[in-house]
């Protein structure tokens, strides 16, 4: 069975508006975000997401699982990828550049040459605020809209039904896998399996979560067979649907629209008519470094 | 009807062979379903029973791929022209598991959804779907989140959902599998007045002691593949073998008169009151978050070795969710529950399960291994057992759910029914003190679950064994002790004599009373036991 995410109403601001709205406003964002190196847009656009986010009055507790994940990622990406690895950075900053520790440096009596530097940090500082930016207007979403809003929102925003339910279902994958995962881990328990992390190589390892991901695969698989007989039995695309969820335009879903679309545009025509597109780094920040 | 108008459905001569197979599933099969008819239609797993009930809904061949020849007529016209939401608007569905069909998030969505598909305006929808809510007496959960309906509840949203497209024909697939006595009652009941009403009505259903409860005008029995009985109910009674399908319990005692009663003879040790519990629970309170309602409200319970505990209780009640703590895979929020006198927070499941094996409820999602003989090593090999005792294990494992022909083939591959088997051997392999199951018996025909509930208590190894059942028969002739579970708390315990005696508060527990239990207690005076229907011949 698909489950819904742990939505409730909690009487905020983003209660009250739109979801076409807010879905626009977020897309919005996405692609402000994603047009530009900028430091001063990316930071203004993260401060409009952040703005944004309050407003869905959302406590860590209700977002701390859809976080975790995010910091995974984050950790990936910026810390392994950007600053270690130095991989991510390729292409957007340009070679050479001044080292953060010039001099190396002394850990646990051992001297090391960490060719970090201070461009670098900066480029993950950008991607940073790139991705939270992102993160904080997405991430709301399941938290904060209504279960029954989504295939209607999706539809009413011009997806022909099929695909505007393929986009309902899609966003109730996530938690249903994931309740899916923990039914199976609990029974492979129950048969004496414990993940040890620590033993064999990458070949025993994967046969030794094999338990877990192919049964939870394998209902991935057979529930969407289900779901679509289901549909069938129903009459699913049998002429154009109606929804019973109903949407309200108010008055300042009209002007968040309004706003997203001027914040987009004034972004892109800084971004391409004033040149401020490529990354550039701050003299304060290499201030910050001498 | 006038003489003219064409019947709802009509089955002419109909086969089909899926493409996977080498035989046909359903073969020359010929049927008629009238309006106002109730059409019981029975076999054991593998019959072809879902097969002819995928023809007749458009499953097959829109979904399932094969060879069909034949006719179905729905109001005389050949579903061969017909796509599948077409047919949806004359016949309804309700699959076997309602968390396959169930859509919407909410109640109401959820029962609007074909509505909803049929480009109904919200005007339009909202009395049928009222409608159909208050004909099944759930109108109360309307605004209730379809993922926290329990089990019973889920299988009325599915049927409001159905029902509210209006059609003339209704197909159940095993509509009781899910539901505790109680709700299968009353689902059989809502059956029989949409047939008064004029709707045609085709059951699915191993349970057919039940459905002879609402009389239905037909009664079909389906082997292997084909229609092997076509008549009222009266005529299925000596027409059919009375071990493959449950019948009255007074119509299996007649027929199996001068016939040698089965063997059984369980062999768990005989219960030492004062020994040390295996599992012991001491005021467990639970709760699955801090903003959810308690769901276990002080379960004392101790378990000790020699007992053989059935488990009752409504859908909801908090059986699945007590046993899970006796494991670990869920800790109390209040009060606590020793595993062999040792506290379940303190030790990892997979050290219970050296005590405790555990068969959940649905195999599918446990199964993962290239053969069937790998699955059943798992269990063992996690606990470290000799390569000579897990082939011993394995193979005592297969023998018990009488599957041995399928070790060289992929769990993933079988029957649902026989994938449940398989579940159960792989835990059953574990060779664990105490067995703890789930619903063994679900998904099962009726002699499948028998012979190897027979097998599993006549094989010795296991010190106590736990079944969860809404079968009160398999209760009664299978356990020691009884457990009710009414609303998370312990409404009832002891003997089975002592626990079923009282019919007014059975119903209250929403357990209903069987012609099993009813022939026991009037026999009472002559066996002192509670036996089972075959066994109670000896005695009429």
């Amino acid at each position: 069975m698909l489950v819904a995410w742990n939505y409730r109403y909690r009487n905020s601001p983003m209660d009250h508006i739109d979801p076409r709205a807010r879905f626009i406003f977020s897309f919005a964002i996405l692609f402000a975000a994603t047009t530009t190196w900028n430091p001063n847009i990316l930071f203004a656009v993260f401060v409009i997401a952040i703005t944004w986010y309050s407003l869905g009055r959302l406590t860590w507790k209700d977002t701390r699982f859809g976080w975790l994940m995010i910091s995974i990622m984050l950790f990936t990406m910026i810390v392994i990828n950007t600053i270690i690895t130095g991989g991510g950075a390729g292409g957007v900053v340009p070679p050479g550049g001044q080292l953060v520790w010039p001099d190396g440096v002394s850990i646990f009596g051992r001297h090391l040459n960490i060719g970090l530097t201070v461009e670098r940090l900066w480029f993950a500082v950008s991607q940073l605020m790139r991705i939270l930016s992102i993160s904080l207007v997405f991430i709301m979403i399941p938290y904060t809209m209504d279960s029954r809003a989504y295939g209607v929102t999706f539809s009413k925003l011009g997806l022909p039904d099929r695909l505007a339910y393929t986009m309902e279902l899609s966003f109730r994958f996530i938690p249903t896998l994931a309740r899916n995962f923990q039914v199976t881990l609990d029974a492979q328990r129950a048969r004496g399996f414990e993940l040890d992390a620590g033993k064999g190589n990458i070949i025993q390892k994967i046969r030794q979560v094999a338990p877990l991901l192919i049964p939870v695969t394998m209902n991935a698989i057979v529930s969407s067979e289900d779901i679509a007989n289901a549909m069938d039995l129903r009459g699913f695309g049998q002429r154009k649907r109606t929804w019973l969820y109903e949407l309200k335009f108010h008055w300042w879903d009209w002007a968040i629209i309004a706003f997203a679309v001027v914040m987009l545009a004034a972004v892109v025509l800084l971004a391409y008519h004033f040149d401020m597109r490529l990354f550039s780094v701050p003299n304060w920040w290499y201030g910050l470094f001498n | 009807m006038t003489e003219n108008q064409p019947l709802p459905l009509v089955v002419e001569n109909l086969t089909f062979q899926y493409h996977t197979r080498s035989t046909p599933a359903i073969q020359n099969l010929d049927l008629v379903l009238e309006p106002g008819q109730v059409m019981l239609l029975a076999g054991s797993s593998g019959c072809g029973k879902t097969t002819l009930m995928r023809c007749i809904n458009g499953l097959i061949p829109h979904s399932y791929h094969g060879e069909m020849s034949g006719e179905i007529l729905i109001h005389g016209q050949s579903v061969k022209g017909m796509g599948l939401s077409q047919i949806s608007t004359h016949i309804g569905t309700l699959l076997q598991d309602p968390e396959r069909q169930i859509l919407g998030t909410y109640v109401l969505n959820e029962v609007c959804f074909g509505l909803e598909s049929q480009g109904m305006s919200r005007e339009e929808m909202l009395p049928k779907a009222y409608k159909a809510l208050e004909r099944l007496h759930i109108l109360h959960l309307k605004d209730k989140e379809t993922f926290f309906t329990s089990g019973g509840e889920k299988q009325k949203v599915a049927l409001a959902g159905v029902l509210a497209m209006e059609p003339d024909i209704l197909l159940l697939d095993e509509p009781l599998a899910s539901l505790d006595p109680a709700s299968a009652y009353e689902a059989l009941l809502a059956f029989r007045e949409l047939a008064d009403e004029g709707l045609s009505v085709m059951i699915v259903e191993h349970r057919v002691e039940d459905v002879l409860a609402i009389n239905p005008e037909k009664v079909l029995y389906m082997d292997d593949g084909r229609i092997i009985y076509n008549g009222d109910a009266a005529g299925l009674m000596d027409a059919v073998d009375y071990s493959r399908i449950k019948l009255p319990a007074p119509v299996i005692a007649r027929r199996a008169k001068n016939r040698p009663a089965p063997h059984f003879q369980p062999t768990v040790p005989p219960i030492d009151p004062h020994s040390q519990p295996l599992v012991s629970f001491q005021d467990v309170r639970f709760q699955y978050t801090a903003d959810t309602p308690e769901v276990l409200h002080g379960i004392n319970l101790d378990i000790r070795a020699g007992e053989v505990i059935a488990i009752l209780g409504h859908n909801g009640s908090g059986k699945t969710t007590t046993v899970k703590h006796a494991l670990g895979l869920l800790k109390p929020t209040a009060g606590k529950v020793l595993l062999e006198g040792v506290d379940t927070k303190k030790s990892t499941v997979a050290e219970a399960a050296k005590t405790i094996g555990y068969v959940f409820q649905s195999p599918s999602q446990m199964l993962f291994a290239a053969t069937v003989r790998e699955e059943l090593a798992y269990g063992p090999k996690n606990l470290r057992f000799s390569p000579q005792q897990v082939e011993e294990n394995v193979n005592w494992a297969i023998e018990t759910v009488n599957l041995e022909e399928e070790l060289p083939t992929p769990p993933l591959a079988l029957s649902f029914g026989q994938q449940k088997r398989v579940s159960i051997a792989s835990v059953l392999s574990m060779r664990s003190r105490v067995l703890m199951m789930d619903e063994p018996t679900a998904g099962q025909d009726y002699w499948n679950y028998q012979a190897f509930m027979s097998t599993i208590l006549q094989t010795p190894g296991f010190d106590a064994i736990v079944f969860i059942t809404h079968d009160l028969d398999l209760a009664l002739i299978f356990a020691n002790r009884v457990v009710v579970l009414y609303g998370g708390e312990i409404v009832a315990d002891g003997h089975p004599q002592d626990i079923f005696q009282d019919e007014e508060k059975l119903i209250k527990w929403r357990l209903m009373p069987t012609s099993l239990l009813k022939l026991n207690q009037q026999l009472w005076p002559k066996t002192g036991q509670y036996l089972r229907a075959e066994a109670l011949s000896q005695f009429i």
